[in-house]
């Protein structure tokens, strides 16, 4: 063990201050100091994407990256997604709800992520643009079909609500 | 109390199914998006410990000494356990066949690499991996079995000194006249096949937070359980405790596909627990760990296979030799897979005689676990190519060897040589639609042209059954007991008219909790949010198996569907009585009201004959319980013992699909690529539609893994040579195609609703049709590839030594 270091995370817009080993990573400082369990670890090597969360607003594998790296970082995970005072699901969200986007669930968080990150850089993606996109998270479950047709939607609905 | 359940949608008691058989959105997604499931590791109790496993870098070799002194001295550290500790508390793990199951850590020799040798519990799991590194174990390595073959050769290193052999299980099955068919057959095809170790890999691996209570010696499971009583019912016997002492709480599980596994991580954070005191232990397996030895890796397979037919085309007879290197125990079930074929040995075809010859062996690789489809996707690849393989000797268009082979509509029930009955089926229309679907003579024009450019373009039209709701009696072969697999539901109403459905199962991925609420909501006229479904904890629940051998879906219908029966019987007699002692028979249920027959306008609502019989005994029929609750537990009828050969009926129905898919195989360096991918299914009613095509198409993303790129590679002294996701390697987007897809439906005649089982699905003839087209595409060069997964590397062999390869 050595010594513990102040980490100071912006996490869906709310300030946390930790005392933290160097070598937590930022999943397990999500999910096991500051409670956050919706950002799930699939294989802890950086390979299935699963534990993909927003670091300053890029995806990124929270499996490696340290929590003492995001120190200063606004981090945006899956529980900073949905309408706080009403509880709606965000767009993206509802989206894979409509559109049968996922079976058991697991790496649907992640893949919600990635989506953000995508349709806020490009919010007319061809089918290209998306497997460009999400090629980096694994789904053992849905065969990406309903997955792909979940970020179609969610991307119709976004231009419609902005253009609104 | 009726006693037929409906055998249709249309007989539920509306004038208008609003759910079942619609597309309707899943009760589980909201919380899945929103990250608040609580998957097992999400979940802390207070002063909880977090365990590591220290586990075996050897493939055999016997353990001279263990010292975890040092470990049990650092500071943070509450509990190590070593072999003495699990000598003393647990059993060896229960096995079918029996004997050949290990203690949750090795005691006197380790048989694989990756085998538990001791644990700790310390205050941080970063701990608990620390203190593993500090003890010490003195190894003596003995000489290993690298693979199956080795296993038999006479001088072969011995793994189970009380077996004094690596045979688990030789067994040869006739069923016909073998020989016969065989001796007069016009032509023999033969091919050896070898299908490698691939595997679940659920997104989630296995996890548990375990709290054995030193007072009353009972032991409390939270986990990604599966199957809870029946792993409840194992840790009874391994942990040496009364089955109703062990209470499991199965969790959200991030998929499963049968290898989600758990009995030795719940036995050693159990054994954690009882030596720290009683604090609880959370175990969470890594990807690592369940890489190299968590319920990972399925169907180790060598096989000779021949199909016999008559000049004319006509299949008479399968003969099928199977080498199954089931890794160093039978602890998890991989036995089982050698069994199932039976459930569907001769496929979608009239084949008269066939024989299953079947040896079961042990190496020093990891334990065999079930994967989806549980052993028939091997085995269908074998078969499937044999057809092919005789439709090109015959030069037969292979849809149409297939199409003059099958079992006709008019023959179901269908009674298969190895003995189990087909419920129902319709294949010639299936393979119509398809061909139509994917327009075959254009895909074979097409296929024509890129061959005269040279390139290896191929087409397969590959055709399975999957064997649907699963029963013990399957698996007789193997030493499993047992008829009839119970799945229970408890219905209650609330006195407002809300409705409660309880089972023993939790989520994941198949979407059965909505299917409770769509038949409930259609039975009593409700709108689906006034359902809610839960788990209950195994010592509440209703007798239950929970998701396996594509079964569920149906089977929580059965229940749910007696449970309603139950109460539409109860409710009926409320209403009977309230309106001036009517017969019970003069009131019926129709859209949501108990009314009467004669005079359907008076009457009342669900709602107001749950109030009444919460909140209104005295208007209640005299001695009738304040109770609108009732418990069904469903198992498949007609099921029956295996006779002497092994034949019985066991799977209870039989849904088929035909896949067309058209691959290009790369002449420079042997690389496939999927270019067109369409299936027809038929798996009766379909009961959520999109959970159906979502299952089809995730199944499908499996089998070409298998076909591609899956495969646990050893070296041959059964050393791991993949243990991460960079070797491992899990289909992604840009690997998987998107199927065309259409369907057609034969309900059964046998289940509720007439669903069929169809969570398996596409796993049982994905591999084999990626691997037909491969092997079509290939056929100008007068090579096969007939080995699992086709890699580039394998396949750009073949094409070298076919003198083709760039």
């Amino acid at each position: 063990m050595t010594t513990k270091q102040r980490t100071t995370v912006t996490v869906n817009g709310r300030v946390y201050q930790r005392e933290v080993e160097p070598r937590l990573t930022l999943a397990d400082f999500l999910r096991h100091e500051l409670h956050l369990g919706g950002t799930h670890l699939g294989c802890e090597h950086g390979v299935c994407g699963i534990c993909t969360v927003l670091i300053n607003g890029r995806s990124a594998r929270s499996c490696l990256t340290l929590a003492v790296q995001a120190d200063g970082a606004q981090v945006t995970t899956i529980e900073g997604l949905r309408n706080r005072e009403t509880g709606e699901l965000h767009p993206i969200q509802q989206a894979f709800v409509d559109e049968h986007g996922l079976q058991c669930g697991f790496c649907t968080p992640a893949f919600i992520m990635t989506t953000l990150e995508l349709l806020r850089d490009n919010p007319n993606p061809s089918d290209e643009e998306m497997k460009e996109a999400l090629g980096g998270n694994l789904c053992r479950c849905t065969g990406y079909e309903n997955i792909l047709k979940s970020v179609r939607l969610a991307a119709q609905r976004l231009r419609a609500s902005s253009a609104a | 109390m009726a006693t037929e359940l409906p055998r249709l949608p249309e007989q539920l008691p509306t004038s208008s199914v609003r759910y079942v058989g619609k597309e309707v959105k899943r009760v589980e997604d909201p919380a899945l998006v929103s990250g608040t499931a609580e998957f097992i590791d999400n979940l802390t109790l207070p002063n909880m410990l977090h365990c590591a496993i220290l586990r075996s870098p050897h493939p055999h070799a016997r353990i001279l000494k263990v010292d975890a002194s040092a470990a049990e001295a650092l500071e943070g550290v509450v509990a190590v356990i070593t072999p003495e500790d699990v000598k003393r508390w647990a059993n060896a793990h229960v096995t079918s066949p029996p004997g050949w199951g290990t203690h949750c850590i090795a005691i006197d020799k380790v048989l694989y690499v990756g085998e538990p040798v001791a644990a700790v519990a310390a205050t941080s799991r970063a701990l608990a991996e620390d203190a593993c590194e500090l003890i010490d174990i003195e190894y003596e390595i003995l000489p290993s079995v690298g693979t199956a073959n080795a296993a038999l050769a006479p001088d072969a290193p011995v793994l189970w000194e009380e077996h004094g052999t690596n045979l688990i299980q030789q067994r040869t099955y006739n069923w016909g006249e073998v020989d016969r068919v065989f001796a007069e057959a016009d032509h023999i095809v033969t091919g050896s096949f070898r299908w490698n170790r691939c595997g679940a890999n659920p997104t989630e691996t296995f996890g548990c937070v375990c709290q054995w209570d030193l007072t009353d010696n009972s032991l409390l499971c939270h986990g990604g359980y599966q199957v809870p009583g029946f792993w409840g019912l194992a840790r009874s016997f391994s942990l040496n405790l009364p089955a109703n002492k062990v209470k499991v709480v199965s969790h959200p599980q991030g998929g499963a596909f049968g290898g989600k596994g758990g009995a030795r991580g719940t036995d050693i954070a159990a054994l954690l627990s009882r030596k720290a005191g009683g604090l609880p232990v959370k175990y969470i397996e890594d990807r690592m760990e369940y890489l190299l030895a968590g319920s990972s890796q399925s169907w180790d397979r060598h096989y000779e296979a021949s199909l016999a037919l008559k000049a004319d085309g006509t299949i008479t007879g399968l003969k099928v030799k199977l080498l199954d290197d089931q890794g160093a125990t039978t602890e998890t079930y991989g036995t089982i897979s050698v069994a199932k074929p039976l459930a569907a040995f001769t496929g979608n075809y009239r084949i008269e005689a066939a024989q299953y010859d079947t040896t079961l062996v042990v190496t020093n690789r990891a334990p065999a676990a079930p994967y989806r489809g549980y052993g028939p996707p091997p085995h269908f690849y074998v078969l499937e190519n044999l057809v092919d393989m005789a439709a090109r000797k015959l030069a037969m268009d292979p849809a149409e060897l297939r199409r003059i082979n099958y079992i006709r509509p008019d023959q179901f029930p269908y009674t298969i040589p190895s003995g189990n009955e087909y419920d129902s089926g319709n294949y010639e229309a299936i393979l119509d639609k398809v061909l139509k679907l994917a327009d075959y003579q254009a895909l074979r024009k097409e296929q024509a042209a890129a061959r005269a450019e040279g390139r290896l373009v191929g087409i397969s039209v590959v055709n399975t059954v999957e064997p649907g709701v699963f029963d013990w009696n399957a698996y007789a072969t193997v030493g499993v007991q047992g008829v009839g697999v119970p799945e229970g539901a408890r219905v209650s109403v609330d006195i407002l008219g809300n409705v409660t459905i309880v089972v023993g199962f939790n989520l994941q991925g198949q979407g059965q909790f909505t299917v409770a609420a769509q038949v409930v909501a259609d039975y009593f006229g409700l709108d689906m949010n006034a359902v809610k479904v839960t788990m209950a904890p195994t010592d509440s629940a209703p007798p239950h198996f929970g998701q396996g051998g594509s079964r569920l879906g149906v089977a929580i219908t059965g229940a749910v569907l007696g449970a309603c029966q139950k109460l539409e019987a109860d409710f009926k007699r409320v209403v009977a009585h309230l309106m001036g002692g009517l017969p019970v028979e003069a009131i019926e249920l129709m859209d949501g009201k108990f009314r009467i027959k004669a005079n359907p306008a008076i009457g009342m609502t669900f709602a107001e004959v749950a109030g009444t019989m919460l909140g209104r005994s005295d208007l209640l029929p005299p001695g009738m319980e304040p109770n609108p609750t009732a418990t069904s537990v469903w198992t498949a009828p007609g099921r029956n013992m295996p006779d002497d050969q092994g034949r019985c009926k066991s799977y209870l129905t039989a849904a088929s699909a035909t896949h067309v898919v058209m691959v290009e195989v790369d002449r420079e360096t042997g690389r496939t690529q999927i270019l067109k991918y369409f299936i027809v299914d038929d798996c009766g009613t379909r009961l959520n539609p999109a959970t159906v095509e979502g299952q089809l198409q995730g199944a499908l993303a499996q089998g070409v893994g298998a076909a591609l790129l899956e495969e646990y590679v050893y070296d041959d002294q059964a050393n791991p040579l993949v243990t991460t996701f960079a070797d491992y390697l899990i289909p992604s987007i840009h690997e998987v195609p998107i199927a065309t897809k259409d369907f057609i439906v034969t309900p059964s005649p046998v289940t509720p609703l007439g669903a069929k089982g169809c969570g398996e699905g596409a796993m049982h003839t994905t591999p084999a049709a990626v691997s037909c087209a491969i092997n079509d595409a290939l056929a100008p060069l007068g090579v096969q590839i007939t080995e699992t997964p086709a890699t580039p590397l394998r396949v750009w062999k073949l094409l070298k030594q076919a003198g083709a390869a760039g």
